[in-house]
């Protein structure tokens, strides 16, 4: 990592450079609560000071809703094709905890067999971080994501009167270097960067206390009542896996075009909550209830991926709580937990 | 980690699947047909190996894909075969096609297979219920291919009626064979029939295999397991030395698509067959 100071005066100079020079995807109002990324051609469209964004930018980009994977041509021979979309693009000012839900998925998507379609997009994606405000239903604090030490290539953090400027790549530099000036950061600046980084962490109200969780989840699994009460309310409309920058289930669907010859493979995401997801040919649903799918989701977020990989599949961004239609709150329900195996 | 990936154009990814041609089609009872499937490529097929318990991901171009149990004899490098009931829309497809036609393989998959290494030296009873005979054939033809290699040999097989009895050729062989035991069960008999009836778990107390010196390998519906698992743990067989085939929805086959969880594993890249002992562990499992 090298540190270094950005003046700000010099800033828009940089993004403007940035935007003219790269297919530049940034945050941009939508209306009076929430920020898109979206392709911005001119810096008056960016706004950094976001606090709200539904889908999570650099999932959008890296692991799209539908993505196509193979094509082919039924012919008297059937040529089959890989798909593969890498055009070199900047994701500006993605905050920490999305960034920490895209290494997740980093490591998902090359963990026992190697994405092409992921990780080719990934690759080209130069990623620069800014911190954004947290919504009141964020928990990224307690799960220890609200700080991004890796997987951007620039983190920029505003000062007073400069940017702190955290390089994590030979790319990030050469950008750096390229469109505008950096100096060194001194002890001054990182003295600074620290009182800032406090009163940063000091903004996050949601706490989780999920500790103990790992061991207590397996406690409470078989208490059908207590999961019952948990998803009284699920329309298991799978909103919170839409959501989510760390959920990546998905569908393989094969489709044929009008001429009946060329053909492909799409993928599109998939939802652990609804009913059809356990559902095998011969009418046996492995998952028909509920409380169950949610109990799944709820493993598979909080424990699978600490075995697999020592970290939570969640980054507590609270989307899914802000977007679910029968308020049920994982925040809440972490606690829950705790207090149930407790008293 | 990621970034510093070396560029390379890749020409396949493991979506792509390699063509292969339906070389027969026999049907073997009113709802099953076996498919024996050679890889146009004839360096990939003389290179598809396979061990007993994996599984390939078929596509019917233009119409899906779906996963399989391969049901032939792992030594054999020529060809492969799946035993296919019609009963979802790519089976279903699969069924309406005919010889010589094409169609998209992936695979083989699933590091879980019948540990056929650990099972040498030791007794091996295999009890299987309908179509789950079918992921149990692969090892069944590799432990006869080995058959000095294991000790006694129990192959116990339930099914609905008389005419949904799977493999038949098979079994036949297996019952003029001295050195297997072979006993099958229909629920449903006609008139005919003059072997057991009832589910073939009733078998089970008849074993007088010592359990500590016996591996179980079980396959069939979901239903069957927790009650092939009651009698055993009864007979007091280890949950370690008890191999149950899982089968789950299955979308990509490389455990990307998630389909498949059960606890923190997945059917296909850590499965699909498991340990009891696992499987106790994973809870819902069965």
């Amino acid at each position: 990592m090298l540190y270094k100071v950005l003046a700000k005066g010099a800033y828009r100079d940089f993004v403007k450079a940035l935007i003219s020079e790269y297919e530049f995807i940034g945050p941009k109002k939508k209306d009076r609560s929430v920020h898109d990324f979206v392709l911005i051609k001119d810096i008056s469209e960016l706004d950094t000071n976001y606090i709200r964004t539904t889908i999570p930018a650099a999932k959008k980009i890296l692991f799209p809703p539908n993505e196509r994977l193979v094509t082919y041509e039924i012919g008297k021979k059937i040529e089959v094709k890989p798909v593969i979309e890498s055009g070199e693009k900047i994701l500006f000012g993605i905050n920490a905890w999305d960034i920490n839900g895209m290494n997740f998925l980093d490591r998902f998507f090359t963990t026992d067999f190697i994405d092409e379609n992921y990780i080719s997009k990934r690759k080209k994606l130069i990623v620069i971080g800014m911190d954004s405000e947290p919504t009141e239903t964020n928990f990224s604090l307690s799960i220890g994501a609200e700080y991004a030490k890796d997987g951007f290539d620039i983190y920029l953090t505003e000062l007073k009167d400069k940017y702190f400027v955290r390089i994590a790549t030979a790319r990030g530099n050469e950008i750096l270097e390229k469109y505008t000036k950096v100096n060194d950061a001194i002890a001054e600046d990182f003295k600074e960067y620290n009182k800032y980084m406090d009163n940063y962490r000091m903004k996050f109200k949601m706490n989780v206390d999920i500790k103990s969780f790992y061991d207590d989840f397996e406690l409470i699994y078989g208490n059908q009542e207590f999961w019952k009460r948990v998803a009284k309310n699920c329309y298991s409309c799978g909103s919170c896996n839409l959501v989510c920058p760390t959920c990546f289930c998905f569908n393989v669907r094969d489709d044929i075009e009008l001429n009946l010859k060329d053909g492909n493979k799409t993928r599109e995401w998939d939802s652990c909550m609804i009913p059809e997801y356990g559902l095998v040919a011969g009418g046996h649903n492995f998952r028909p209830d509920k409380e169950n799918r949610l109990k799944q989701r709820y493993r598979c977020r909080l424990k699978t991926f600490l075995d697999k990989f020592g970290k939570y599949a969640c980054v507590g961004c609270g989307r899914c709580i802000e977007v679910c239609l029968a308020k049920i709150n994982i925040a809440e329900d972490i606690n829950s937990v705790k207090k149930e195996v407790s008293v | 980690m990621v970034l510093g990936v070396q560029e390379e154009e890749s020409k396949s990814t493991i979506y792509v699947p390699d063509i292969a041609k339906i070389r027969r089609i026999k049907q073997i009872s009113p709802t099953e047909k076996v498919f024996r499937i050679i890889l146009d490529d004839e360096e990939k097929q003389n290179n598809f190996k396979f061990k007993p318990g994996q599984f390939v991901e078929l596509t019917i171009f233009g119409l899906g894909e779906a996963p399989f149990s391969i049901a032939s004899n792992p030594n054999n490098h020529e060809f492969f075969e799946l035993c296919i009931r019609n009963v979802g829309s790519v089976s279903g497809a699969l069924h309406r096609m005919e010889e010589d036609a094409k169609v998209g393989i992936r695979g083989p998959f699933g590091n879980g297979y019948f540990p056929y290494d650990k099972m040498k030296n030791h007794n091996v009873l295999l009890v299987a219920g309908g179509l789950g005979l079918a992921p149990l054939m692969s090892l069944i033809k590799y432990i006869l291919h080995y058959r000095e290699d294991y000790k006694e040999i129990m192959i116990v097989y339930g099914a609905v009626n008389p005419e949904s009895i799977l493999f038949k050729d098979d079994i036949q062989y297996w019952s003029n064979r001295k050195d297997i035991l072979t006993c099958i069960s229909v629920d449903n008999p006609d008139d005919k029939w003059t072997g057991e009836i009832g589910v073939c778990t009733k078998l089970i107390p008849r074993v007088n295999f010592p359990p500590e010196d016996t591996y179980a390998v079980v396959c069939g519906p979901p239903v069957m397991y927790k009650y092939v698992v009651y009698e055993l743990e009864k007979k007091k067989f280890k949950p370690e030395n008890i191999y149950l085939s899982l089968e789950r929805r299955m979308e990509c086959g490389v455990g990307k698509c998630n389909h498949c969880h059960i606890g923190n594993k997945l059917a296909c890249v850590d499965g699909p067959v498991f340990s009891l002992w696992e499987i106790n562990n994973l809870k819902e499992a069965i």
